[in-house]
């Protein structure tokens, strides 16, 4: 145990730096927000606010300054996406191919719901007529109205 | 009817197939390089060893080669003899320097061969200069043209022969780097 302890004395060791010292509370906020939208490239998915690691410190120092420096939050996001690209960013733009990403989950839920409709109303009048004879034999025949039997047969093909 | 239905799926599930064709055709954890051809970002860094500072604009004129590395980064301890070796191999066609990230000047000293004088290295406070030039990780090495156009960057460990190829490619006017440029 007291090798090892020599050991990790001796070798180079990762230096870890603090984060540079933070501004005032509201511009402070801001940083801590824009760092939460950025990725960290050396992570798993994690932001660059929420990583441990010295890149990720490093990029934290970088929005702090340009915060100090009065650039707005859209300049702070392009500083970095003209550097690492839209990669950098943990939620892509609503825009070009990205758009299908947030449209689609949509799109299946609203199919997906036109297709249960759509199967019960199918199922309504031909199993209705059924479950009612079979519940109650008291009531009426069924009306025949050959056009409405026509639009019937026209549903069940 | 059914028909339309079927048709409908069959859109849906082309939609799917080329949204999860374009994501599992690239390596997710590739950090893109997006400052190729544009300027390189100017920098004023100190010389680890005389203490001198270096500005990109000092460097203006010949090709540059920068290198970034730390001592706590193994892969840069297997790299760091190949461009020792490029440095001294192609003094002539550019001028190659190391920068240090996020490290101690204490153990970047005791690195390899940091005080070697045809490759110096520099020292970055707080990595401010790695973040302007895009850097994800150690190590990795930028390659600028002789007008201070960046024209592309290797990540991880460079062998001797991409070395040798990428600066044959930075003596030539704005031609396009090889495939593997990232």
């Amino acid at each position: 145990m007291s090798g090892l302890v020599v050991a990790l004395l001796l070798a180079g060791y990762a230096p870890q730096q603090a984060g540079s010292t933070p501004l005032d509370p509201a511009r402070e906020a801001r940083v801590q927000a824009l760092g939460k939208q950025l990725r960290c490239p050396m992570c798993q998915g994690l932001s660059i606010a929420d990583s441990g690691s010295s890149a990720a410190r490093a990029q934290m120092d970088k929005v702090r300054e340009l915060v100090a420096a009065g650039q707005t939050d859209e300049q702070i996001r392009t500083y970095f996406v003209s550097r690492y690209g839209e990669w950098a960013l943990l939620e892509p733009p609503a825009q070009g191919m990205n758009l299908l990403v947030w449209i689609l989950p949509g799109l299946l839920l609203l199919l997906g719901l036109l297709a249960i409709a759509r199967v019960v109303a199918r199922r309504g009048p031909g199993a209705a007529p059924a479950e009612a004879a079979g519940a109650s034999g008291a009531q009426a025949p069924p009306e025949v109205d050959p056009y409405l039997e026509a639009v019937r047969a026209e549903l069940r093909r | 009817m059914k028909w339309g239905l079927g048709l409908l799926l069959a859109a849906v599930a082309g939609v799917l197939l080329f949204v999860l064709a374009r994501g599992f055709g690239r390596d997710p954890h590739e950090v893109p390089f997006m400052l190729k051809g544009k300027l390189a970002p100017a920098f004023t860094l100190r010389r680890l060893d005389t203490g001198a500072p270096v500005t990109l604009a000092d460097l203006k004129g010949k090709p540059v080669v920068l290198n970034f590395w730390a001592s706590w980064c193994a892969p840069c301890k297997l790299e760091h003899p190949v461009l020792a070796w490029g440095a001294r191999r192609f003094a002539g066609d550019a001028q190659f320097y190391g920068v240090v990230f996020e490290d101690t000047e204490e153990n970047a000293r005791g690195f390899a061969t940091p005080l070697d004088p045809s490759f110096p290295q520099l020292i970055d406070e707080r990595s401010r200069m790695a973040v302007d030039y895009g850097v994800s990780g150690v190590p990795e090495t930028y390659f600028i043209d002789a007008a201070g156009v960046l024209r592309g960057k290797f990540v991880g460990p460079i062998d001797a022969r991409t070395l040798a190829q990428r600066l044959a490619e930075l003596q030539q006017p704005q031609a396009p780097l090889s495939a593997v440029s990232r």
